[in-house]
Order: C-alpha cells, then sequence, then structure tokens
C-alpha cells in the first residue's frame, strides 16, 4: 500500500516548487560554478598549471581593463570580420546558389573548389601579403576566405537537395522556370544557407584574430598577443573572452536574420 | 464548389519507359496502354515498385514516354499544366507558406484570376476541407490529415481537369485514412472530375474506384481492368456486399500472381507463398 500521507505532502512540496523554483536556470548556473571551480582547482592545486591566472585574476582584470583601448580594438576587429563576411556573402552566395542549380556550372566550378578547400585557411596568411597591400585589406580578404567557403557549400547543398515534388508542383501551377528559383527553389534552401552563414562567422572570428596575432594593426588578436608578449596573463584570458562574446553577438545576430528569412521553421 | 463543366480523358498508347543511369538500365513501363476515363475515379494498383508513379509523372508531363503516346483529349501531353494535378506522395506542401498562402499559390503564380476573386475561393476551399481556423498555419504545424486536405485545396483552386493521387494517403494512421477516403469520395462524387488514384491498397482502391487497373510487375503493363459497379454515393459499408467480396477476390489474385512472380524474379523461392495463399483461399471458402 502507498502512504498516503508522503504522497501529500510531497505533492505541497513539488507545487511549491514549481511555483517558486527554476530548475533549469539552476542547473545551468551549476553547470558555470562548476566550470569555474573545475578551473580553480586547477591552477591552484595543480603545480603544472601555476602560472595560468585564477579566475579571482581574470575577474579583478575586468577593473583595470583600458576601455577605450579595448572598445578600440573591439571596433577594429568587428569591421575586419563584418567586412570579410559581407563579401563572402556577396560572392559565396551567389557563386553556391549558380553550382547548386546548374550542372554544367557545377562541373565547371567546382572541382578547383574542392582543390583549394583542404588547404587550411590560416596556410594562405603568408600568401596574402603578396596580394594585398596593406594589412587591413589582406585581414579582410582572410576573413572573407574563412567565410566563402562554409557558404558556398551550405547554399549549393540547399539548393540541390530541394525536394524534386516542390518545383515540379510549382511548374504545374504555372510557374516558368524563370521564377522558379526566386519562388520555389531559394525559399525551400534557406535554412541551409543560414546553416552556412553560421559557420561562416565562426570561421571569419578565427580567421581575424589569427591574421592579427601576425601584425601590429590593432584589433582583439592583437590586443591578445600583446598582453602575452607584456606577460599579463589575467588580462590574456580576459580578452579571450571578449573574443568570445564578441562571435557569440554575431551569431546571434546572424541567427536573428535568419530566423525572419525562415519563420516556418520555428515550428518544426 | 469550383466545378469543372469540361471532363477530359486520358489515354496511354504502347507506352514505353525506362530509367538509365550508368550501370544500370531498366525498363519499366513496357507496351503500356490504358484509358482514364473522363469523369470516372480510375484507380492504379499494383504491386511495389511497378512504376504507378512513373504513370502519374508521364500524365503530369515531368518525364516524356520514350516511345508511345500520353494523350489527354487526342492531344498529346507535351509538359507540366495546372490542367492536370498531382496530390503526390507525401505532402509538397511549400513549407515557407503558410495553408493559406499555399492555396493562393497557383492563381497568383499564373495571375488567372484577381486576387479579390482568388481570395474568395481559397477561403471557400479552406472552409469546405474544414481549415479555415488554420489558414495562418504552416504546413509543418498542420497533422498529416490536414496537409493532405490542404493539398486538395491547393489543387481544386486551380480547376484542373484530371486529378492525379500518387498514393496521397500513405502514411497516415489507420482512421484518418479512412476519414481521408471517404472525404475524398465526397469531394469525387461531387466535383466529378477526371481522377487517377494510384494506390497500392487493395480495399482502399475497391472503394474509391469506378474502374480499377490492375498492373503487372515490371515491365509494367495493366493486367486487367476491373469495372468496379458498385453504387454511388458510397461509404465503408459497402465493404460487406457480395460484389465487393467478389472484386476483391479477383483483384487479389491477380495482385498475388504478380508478387509471387515479382519475388522469383528477384531470386526468393515461390513455394512459401504460393502455399500460404492456397491456404489463404481455402480457409476464406
Amino acid at each position: 500500500m502507498p502512504n498516503n500521507t508522503a504522497i501529500y505532502g510531497s505533492q505541497f512540496w513539488m507545487q511549491f516548487q514549481r511555483k517558486f523554483v527554476n530548475w533549469s536556470l539552476v542547473r545551468k548556473i551549476l553547470s558555470m560554478a562548476i566550470f569555474i571551480l573545475f578551473w580553480t582547482i586547477l591552477v591552484q592545486f595543480i603545480d603544472y598549471f601555476h602560472q595560468i591566472p585564477t579566475p579571482k585574476a581574470v575577474f579583478l582584470a575586468i577593473f583595470e581593463l583600458p576601455v577605450p583601448v579595448v572598445l578600440k580594438n573591439i571596433g577594429i576587429s568587428f569591421f575586419r570580420v563584418l567586412g570579410g563576411f559581407f563579401v563572402g556573402v556577396l560572392i559565396g552566395f551567389p557563386v553556391g546558389v549558380a553550382i547548386g542549380y546548374s550542372r554544367i556550372l557545377n562541373h565547371l566550378i567546382f572541382p578547383s573548389f574542392e582543390m583549394v578547400r583542404p588547404i587550411p585557411p590560416i596556410a594562405w596568411i603568408p600568401l596574402t601579403v603578396l596580394f594585398f597591400i596593406n594589412f587591413e585589406s589582406q585581414a579582410i580578404f582572410l576573413t572573407f576566405y574563412g567565410a566563402f567557403f562554409p557558404i558556398v557549400y551550405n547554399t549549393m547543398g540547399g539548393i540541390s537537395e530541394v525536394d524534386i515534388c516542390l518545383p515540379r508542383a510549382a511548374m504545374s501551377f504555372g510557374v516558368g522556370k524563370k521564377l522558379m528559383l526566386w519562388k520555389v527553389i531559394l525559399p525551400a534552401a534557406m535554412p541551409q544557407v543560414f546553416t552556412g552563414m553560421k559557420l561562416a562567422m565562426g570561421f571569419a572570428w578565427i580567421l581575424v584574430v589569427a591574421a592579427e596575432m601576425m601584425s601590429n594593426k590593432g584589433g582583439m588578436g592583437y590586443y591578445v598577443w600583446y598582453n602575452h608578449a607584456v606577460m599579463d596573463y589575467p588580462h590574456v584570458v580576459l580578452a579571450m573572452g571578449i573574443i568570445g562574446l564578441c562571435g557569440a553577438i554575431c551569431s546571434v545576430g546572424v541567427g536573428v536574420v535568419g530566423n525572419y528569412f525562415t519563420r516556418w521553421q520555428r515550428f518544426v | 464548389m469550383v466545378a469543372t463543366n469540361q471532363k477530359s480523358e486520358v489515354v496511354f498508347k504502347d507506352v514505353a519507359k525506362g530509367a538509365y543511369s550508368k550501370k544500370l538500365h531498366t525498363v519499366i513501363l513496357k507496351d503500356c496502354s490504358l484509358n482514364v476515363e473522363a469523369g470516372k475515379l480510375t484507380v492504379l494498383i499494383g504491386p511495389s515498385g511497378c512504376g504507378k508513379t512513373t504513370v502519374i509523372n508521364l500524365i503530369a508531363g515531368y518525364e516524356r514516354p520514350d516511345h508511345g503516346e500520353v494523350l489527354m483529349d487526342g492531344q498529346p501531353v507535351s509538359g507540366p499544366n495546372w490542367e492536370r494535378l498531382v496530390v503526390f506522395q507525401e505532402t509538397a506542401l511549400f513549407p515557407w507558406l503558410t495553408c493559406y498562402e499555399n492555396v493562393m499559390f497557383g492563381p497568383t503564380a499564373r495571375k488567372s484570376i484577381s486576387r479579390e476573386e482568388a481570395h474568395r475561393e481559397t477561403m471557400m476551399l479552406l472552409n469546405k476541407v474544414g481549415l479555415s481556423e488554420f489558414r495562418d498555419k504552416y504546413p509543418v504545424q498542420l497533422s498529416g490529415g490536414m496537409q493532405r486536405r490542404a493539398e486538395l485545396a491547393r489543387a481544386l483552386i486551380n480547376k484542373p481537369k484530371v486529378m492525379l493521387m500518387d498514393e496521397p494517403f500513405r502514411g497516415l494512421d489507420a482512421m484518418t485514412r479512412k476519414l481521408m477516403q471517404e472525404y475524398y469520395l465526397r469531394l469525387f462524387e461531387e466535383t466529378g472530375c477526371t481522377n487517377l488514384f494510384v494506390t497500392s491498397e487493395l480495399e482502399e482502391a475497391i472503394i474509391l474506384a469506378d474502374k480499377l487497373l490492375v498492373m503487372t510487375n515490371k515491365p509494367s503493363k495493366v493486367r486487367k481492368a476491373i469495372d468496379v459497379d458498385l453504387p454511388r454515393p458510397r461509404d465503408w459499408s459497402i465493404a460487406t456486399s457480395e460484389r465487393y467480396r467478389e472484386i476483391k477476390a479477383e483483384a487479389l489474385e491477380l495482385l498475388h500472381a504478380e508478387a509471387i512472380k515479382g519475388s522469383v524474379a528477384s531470386g526468393k523461392t515461390e513455394i512459401d507463398l504460393k502455399a500460404g495463399f492456397e491456404k489463404l483461399k481455402t480457409a476464406r471458402g
């Protein structure tokens, strides 16, 4: 026999929890707390990691942060990332559409892409010096390069994988060849196009930081490297965190635009 | 209701169609002649993979016959057209458009009628298929049965002369499927436009059909045309009638013969299937 008092007692407790305790939030905070605890233990008690700054040191570094300098560097990095990303969209999206839609163009363009793609973008850094005279264009080229392939490949994939029934149905309803791309193929491919753009944004940040570490022309990558040079490791970690935050903001931005174009996906 | 007064018929004359890839050439249809009568509901049934969808694609104009002719009212079919509309196997509603926008798609794409008129007809059709409350929902928000009804509305607003149903109720649960069949029957009996319905379910086929076309295995042709002279309007109660059982037995025999041939062709043993079928027949009396 079940113990009724126990059940009623626990029911009160359950209702109380449901009203006043947000368990999912508690678990999320717990996750972060465990991360910081783990970090602290690692740095404080394991000799091997003793040079790594503690969470406390990083936290205290916030108050010594040269805000104008950091803001300027954030601005510089943002400019390069967004510049490269938009050039990547501007060129990559049409190219992806072309080689996804036309078999002939695919055969003409795709193999040469496949030759270049396995080269890690960072390996291009020395060569960009030959192409571009100033660092700004070099950095933008590299971020563009990082963004380009994810956009091209995902756009191409999205377009070539559209269910054949959709253009067929549209053909029956009287949609001509010219409007088919605009009215059916592109809307159907949008979710994957934006998957590509999110990836591209991530690559753009990786590339910009790598490029900036190679030079003295500012940006958050340079700021990290500068603090490394002056052995100010709490600030290195803090700058890393700021870069992560910037990347996250950009990713959310792409997500917001993507959600607008793929409203129907919300309900899937 | 958007009644189509003009009734059209579709005729296949010795149609052959193959599928070609680099390694494998398969003949799907060979010497296939059939007749989809005007204003009738013709049901095409056959073993799975026998080229039923190919027949639909040929009539819709998505594919061309390699040999022979596909004629609609005496004119060869030259390409996709709103006169011949397909309701696809799984939903082919445009997922980025709402229910309402999906139904509006045909008229607005062709600009055949004014926007107000299209709107009026869309609302009427959505009302008819019981989706007026769901007009602003996206297809993913609808249940399977609702999606099929939306798709019927999307086709009907174009006043097609021939409706091509490619296993439209596949994947629905048993109850919804039965409801959709009865619903479709009402719709057909009301509009009376030429319908070709493809299915692999015999019971569904008989309950719907004016004429049952039984297809053979690949290379396929129509093995036999059975007249289903059950009274209309119909519902599932006719499944108990004597004539229904006769037709079912006849079609079942043909289908089993084809299924066994198919399994022999693919290298399985014949004995088990044949013995099983005999046992089934004696058990049924």
